[in-house]
C-alpha cells in the first residue's frame, strides 16, 4: 500500500475564503483517517488586503512537522500564489482559476511562472460556482471539488465537513457551498479524466477513532475550561489572543469570566489575586507582554502564590515579529525578573501536549505555590493537528492546594520551612489561618525580615520545592532504539516534531541517531538528560533562537561542548535542515 | 530586429530549434515557448518504436527541463493559446492571460486528419500523433490480436511495422484519401500495397467503409462495401492538418497551412510560421509546399528564428525532395522506405 505524505497549500487574497478552504481540507482529510498537520499564515494587518496561505501536510503515517515542499497548490488568486511557486516540489500540481472575471497580464499570472514540470489544472472556479449557485461566493468550494476529484479524495468526506461548517448559517449558505463543491468536482473529473492522480485513494487509509482538528491555542483554551478555570485576565497580543477569544466564547457558560485588563501587568496581578483567593485563573501573553509581567511573577515567587501564565513566543526582541515564530523567551521565562526567582517552566511540543500540560499547570501551580509558565510559540499555537479529543481525568483536575491542618489553628506558619519546601497554604477567610502575603523577604510566619539567616533559609526553601516538583513535572521523552548513538539531538517545544522527522530520515539510512524531548524546561530532569547524553558521541541542541538558550541551560551536563543548531528566520525548522546537520556531524566524525 | 520578447507557439522540433537558434543569435532576447501538450519536447517520429517496445519513453525526450533553464527559455507546458491579436501583438491564453510579444513564431504542427465521410466513426478510431496517443495504443495492443489500419499516410507505414513486430495481425485499407497530402494514385497505391502484402499485411481492397460498430470491449466490427471483419482496434492514418484553429479570425492567411513566403514570413511583421503548420512558397516551383517530418521541421524552425532576427535565409529545399502535385507540393525527402 503506497504511503501518502502530501502537502497541500491553499493560497489567496484575504477575503477569498482561503483559510476556510484550508480548514475544510484539514477536516475532510482527518475524517478520511489521514494524519493532518496544518498551519495558516495570514496578514497581521487589515482584513481585505494581503496574502493568506494555508499549508496542510497530510499523511498515512503520523506527522510531526510541516514539510519543506508543497505538492499541491490550490490557487484562489494568481498574483498572490506566484510567491508560492519556489516552494513547489518538482512534480507538483497546481489548481488555478482558468476563467477569472478579467484578463490577466503576464506579470499577474500564476501559469506564467510555474515550472514546466508542474502539472497545471485550470478549473474555472468562479464560473462554476456562479453557474451552479448564482453567486461566486462558493468559488473556494469549487476549487476544493476540483482537488477532491483530481487526487482521489472521497467527495463525501468534504460534503460532511461542509455541512458541519455551514449548516448553522442557514440552508441557502449550505446549498451554495455544497453545489459549488459538486460543480468543481464533476468538472475536474470529466475534464481531466486522463490526468487524474488518485494518490489519496491509493493509500487505502482506514479511518480510526474520530479525531478533531485542534490548534494549539484551542487545545490550551479547552484544557483551561476542563481544568476548572474560573477567571481569565488578559490583554490582546499575537499569537496569544485566540486563547482569550476562545475562553470569552465558552468560559461564561461554565460560570467563569474573561476580563480584558488594561495591560499585562494588571493581568498577571489579577491572576495572582484570584489564586490567592483560591480560584483557578490564568493569563496568556507573548514576549513584550511577558516582559511587563516579570516583576509581578517574581512577586508570586516570593509570596508563594500560584499563577498560570502562558507565554506564546513570537519573534523578538521588543515588538519584533508578531506573526513569526521563535523560541527566544526561554531565558526570560526561566530567569526573567529580579532576584533568585526560580519558577516552573514547561513547554508542550504538540497540540495534545498543549492540552495536557495546561491542565497540569493548574495543579502544579497550586501544589508548589509558585507561578507556572507554559511556553508555546506562534507555530505551535496556530498549527492544527487532528487528535482524539483529549479529556482530562478527575485526578488531573483535582485541587492541588495543600491546606493547613485544623490543629494548626492559631499557630499557623504560612511559610513553614518543610523538608520539601512546600508549606500548607490557607485561603482568605479561613479563620485562624490569616497571614500577610508579601513581596518582602519574610519569616515562616510571614513577617518581614531581611536578616542573612532568614534570606538564606527562605531562598533555599523556595528553590528546594522546585526540586521536589520534578517528580510531578513531565519527564523527558527519549526517541531512540537504545544502544550507543553517534548523534543525539535534544530539543523542546514545537521544534521537536521536525527533530523527530529528521531522526526518522537518518534512521532509514541506518544511522545511529536519536532524540530527547525536554518538556520541563525548569526545573529540568538532570539525571535523565545526563543518561541520554552519556549514550551519545555528539549532542546537537536545536532551537529557534540565536544563542541556543536551552543549550546554555543544560549544555554543561554533557562531557564535551554540545553542538548548536539555531535558526532565527521566523519560520519553523525544516526536518531536512536538521537532517543535513546530522549528516555533517556524522561525516565530521568519520573523517 | 532586436527581439525583445519572442513567443513561440508549439513545442515540437520546429519550435525548439527556433528557440535555441534565437538564444544563440540573440543572447538578450526573452524567449517563451507555449505548448498545450503538458509534456516536454519529444521525437514524434519515434512513437511507433515506443509502441513496438524498441525504445522507452525516456528515449523519446530531447531536452531535459534543465536545458530550458540553462538557456533562459521560458517553457510553458499544458497551456493553450486561444487567440492571437496581430494589431496589438498579444497572445491570449485559454486561462485568460495576455502575453505580449515583439516577435512570434507559430510552430504548432499538425493534428490528425479524418476525412469527412469517416468523421462519424471518429470515436471508434485511434490516431497516432502524440505521446498520449502512443500510450493508448500501447495499452490497447496488450489486449487485442489484430489491428485495422485505414488510410495510409507516412506514419501508418512505420506504425504497421511496429504492430507486426508485436505479432499482431494487421489489416490495411488503402483509402482514397491515403497518402495525404501526397496525391493518391494507382502507381503509388499498388506499390505500397505490394510492400505491405510482402510483410504479411492483409490489404483489403474497398472503396468505402459502411459501418463501424463496437462489438465488445476489445473488438470492433467493420463492414466495407466488399467485406465484414472483426478487429481489436482501428487506426486512422490520413496525415495531418495544421493545428491552427486558434488563428481563425486573426487575419492570417491559412490554406493547407499558414501561408508564408520563402523566408517563412506571414503577412504580419515579426510573425513567422515553421514546421508542419506552415505552407511555404517555393520560388523555383512558383508554388507552395508543406513540410512533413522531423528534420524538415527543425530546419524550418531554425530559418524562422534567423529571419525573425533580421536574416534573409530561404527555406527552399531541393526540388528532388518534393513531390509535385496538382495543387500542392510536399517535401518528403526524409521518407524512409517501408
Amino acid at each position: 500500500m503506497p504511503k501518502v505524505d502530501i502537502t497541500v497549500e491553499v493560497c489567496g487574497m484575504a477575503g477569498d475564503g482561503t483559510i476556510a478552504a484550508g480548514g475544510l481540507v484539514n477536516e475532510a482529510m482527518s475524517l478520511g483517517g489521514f494524519s493532518v498537520l496544518g498551519f495558516d499564515s495570514y496578514p497581521a494587518e487589515i482584513r481585505g488586503f494581503g496574502r493568506c496561505v494555508t499549508r496542510s501536510r497530510i499523511g498515512s503515517n503520523e506527522i510531526g512537522a510541516l514539510a519543506d515542499e508543497t505538492h499541491i497548490l490550490i490557487s484562489l488568486d494568481d498574483l498572490q500564489s506566484r510567491s508560492r511557486v519556489p516552494f513547489l516540489a518538482r512534480d507538483s500540481a497546481v489548481l488555478f482559476d482558468s476563467k477569472p472575471d478579467t484578463l490577466l497580464e503576464e506579470e499577474q499570472s500564476l501559469a506564467a511562472v510555474v515550472e514546466p514540470g508542474t502539472a497545471l489544472f485550470g478549473i474555472p472556479f468562479t464560473y462554476l460556482a456562479t453557474a451552479a449557485t448564482g453567486t461566486s461566493r462558493g468559488r473556494n468550494l469549487a476549487a476544493l471539488g476540483g482537488f477532491a476529484a483530481l487526487f482521489g479524495v472521497q467527495p463525501e468526506w468534504f460534503r460532511r465537513v461542509i455541512t458541519r461548517k455551514f449548516q448553522s448559517k442557514g440552508e441557502k449558505v449550505l446549498e451554495v457551498n455544497l453545489k459549488s463543491f459538486d460543480a468543481g468536482f464533476h468538472y475536474a473529473l470529466e475534464k481531466f479524466a486522463d490526468r487524474l492522480r488518485p494518490s489519496f485513494a491509493a493509500a487505502n487509509v482506514v479511518a480510526g477513532p474520530e479525531k478533531v482538528m485542534l490548534s494549539g491555542n484551542q487545545a490550551i483554551g479547552q484544557a483551561a475550561l476542563d481544568a476548572g478555570l474560573k477567571l481569565y485576565f488578559g490583554y490582546p497580543i499575537t499569537p496569544a489572543t485566540p486563547i482569550m477569544e476562545f475562553l470569552a466564547k465558552y468560559l461564561p457558560a461554565k460560570g467563569g469570566r474573561v476580563v480584558q485588563m488594561e495591560d499585562e501587568i494588571a493581568s498577571v496581578g489579577a491572576v495572582l489575586g484570584a489564586f490567592y483567593a483560591g480560584a483557578r485563573a490564568m493569563t496568556a501573553t507573548s514576549g513584550p507582554g511577558f516582559a511587563l509581567m516579570t516583576e509581578l511573577i517574581t512577586h508570586g515567587v516570593m509570596a508563594e502564590i500560584p499563577a498560570v501564565i502562558l507565554n506564546a513566543q513570537r519573534g523578538g526582541p521588543s515588538t519584533g515579529l508578531p506573526t513569526k515564530t521563535e523560541q527566544s523567551d526561554l531565558h526570560a521565562a526561566v530567569f526573567g525578573g529580579p532576584g533568585d526567582s526560580s519558577r516552573i517552566v514547561i513547554a508542550p511540543s504538540n497540540v495534545a501536549e498543549c492540552y495536557s500540560f495546561t491542565v497540569q499547570s493548574f495543579q502544579l501551580a497550586e501544589k508548589y505555590q509558585t507561578p507556572v509558565i507554559v511556553l508555546t510559540d506562534f507555530y505551535l499555537d496556530n498549527r492544527v493537528e487532528n487528535v482524539v479529543m483529549p479529556v482530562a481525568s478527575e485526578k488531573e483536575k483535582t485541587d492541588g492546594n495543600l491546606y493547613p491542618d485544623e490543629s494548626l489553628q492559631g499557630s499557623y506558619h504560612r511559610y513553614l520551612d518543610t523538608e520539601s519546601g512546600v508549606s500548607p497554604r490557607s485561603l482568605p477567610g479561613m479563620e485562624g489561618f490569616a497571614y500577610v502575603a508579601t513581596g518582602l523577604e519574610h519569616t515562616e510566619r510571614a513577617q518581614p525580615d531581611y536578616t542573612p539567616e532568614i534570606h538564606t533559609k527562605m531562598t533555599g526553601k523556595r528553590h528546594r520545592k522546585l526540586q521536589y516538583a520534578l517528580e510531578d513535572l513531565p519527564v523527558p521523552v527519549e526517541y531512540s532504539d537504545g544502544g550507543q548513538l553517534d548523534v543525539g539531538i535534544i530539543g523542546w517545544g514545537s521544534t521537536f516534531g521536525s527533530i523527530q522527522e529528521a531522526v526518522n530520515m537518518a534512521r532509514e539510512r541506518g544511522w545511529k541517531v536519536a532524540a530527547l524531548k525536554i518538556t520541563s524546561i525548569f526545573p529540568y530532569h538532570e539525571k535523565e538528560i545526563r543518561s541520554f547524553m552519556t549514550k551519545c558521541r555528539e549532542i546537537l541542541i536545536t532551537e529557534l533562537n540565536y544563542e541556543g538558550q536551552l543549550a546554555n541551560l543544560i549544555g554543561h551536563l554533557h562531557r564535551k561542548e554540545v553542538v548548536r543548531l539555531n535558526q532565527v528566520t521566523g519560520v519553523p525548522f525544516s526536518p531536512s535542515a536538521i537532517f543535513s546537520k546530522i549528516e555533517a556531524l556524522l561525516q565530521a566524525g568519520v573523517s | 530586429m532586436t527581439a525583445r520578447h519572442v513567443v513561440i507557439i508549439g513545442n515540437g522540433p520546429a519550435a525548439n530549434e527556433a528557440a535555441i537558434s534565437l538564444r544563440t543569435q540573440a543572447p538578450d532576447a526573452r524567449i517563451t515557448i507555449i505548448s498545450k501538450e503538458p509534456i516536454r519536447y519529444y521525437k514524434p517520429h519515434l512513437l511507433p518504436d515506443l509502441i513496438a517496445g524498441k525504445v522507452s519513453e525516456q528515449d523519446l525526450y530531447v531536452n531535459p527541463l534543465e536545458f530550458y533553464k540553462e538557456n533562459d527559455i521560458r517553457l510553458r507546458l499544458g497551456q493553450e493559446v486561444v487567440h492571437v491579436s496581430f494589431a496589438t501583438n498579444e497572445v491570449v491564453m485559454e486561462h485568460k492571460e495576455v502575453v505580449r510579444f515583439d516577435g512570434l513564431i507559430i510552430a504548432t504542427g499538425g493534428k490528425p486528419r479524418i476525412p469527412e465521410p469517416l468523421q462519424v466513426f471518429e470515436d471508434l478510431m485511434l490516431s497516432l500523433k502524440t505521446l498520449s496517443d502512443a500510450k493508448v495504443w500501447k495499452e490497447r495492443l496488450r489486449w487485442v490480436d489484430s489491428v485495422l489500419i485505414v488510410g495510409g499516410d507516412l506514419t501508418s507505414l512505420s506504425f504497421t511495422k511496429a504492430v507486426l513486430s508485436l505479432g499482431k495481425k494487421v489489416y490495411f485499407i488503402l483509402h482514397g484519401d491515403s497518402f495525404w497530402p501526397v496525391r493518391f494514385n494507382e502507381e503509388l497505391s499498388s506499390e505500397v500495397s505490394q510492400r505491405l502484402s510482402d510483410r504479411g499485411v492483409e490489404v483489403i481492397s474497398c472503396r468505402k467503409i459502411l459501418r463501424l460498430v463496437m462489438a465488445s470491449e476489445d473488438s470492433v466490427e467493420v463492414e466495407t462495401d466488399g467485406r465484414k471483419l472483426r478487429v481489436g482496434a482501428i487506426g486512422a492514418f490520413f496525415g495531418l492538418v495544421p493545428d491552427v484553429k486558434f488563428l481563425a479570425r486573426s487575419g492570417l492567411a491559412i490554406e493547407r497551412g499558414i501561408v508564408v513566403d520563402e523566408f517563412l514570413r506571414t503577412r504580419f511583421e515579426g510573425v513567422y510560421a515553421a514546421g508542419d503548420c506552415a505552407q511555404v512558397y517555393h520560388p523555383k516551383l512558383r508554388d507552395y509546399w508543406v513540410s512533413i517530418g522531423y528534420r524538415n521541421a527543425r530546419n524550418l524552425g531554425r530559418v524562422a528564428a534567423l529571419n525573425l532576427l533580421g536574416g534573409q535565409e530561404s527555406a527552399e529545399t531541393a526540388p528532388a525532395g518534393i513531390f509535385q502535385l496538382d495543387d500542392i507540393s510536399v517535401n518528403t525527402s526524409w521518407w524512409t522506405e517501408f
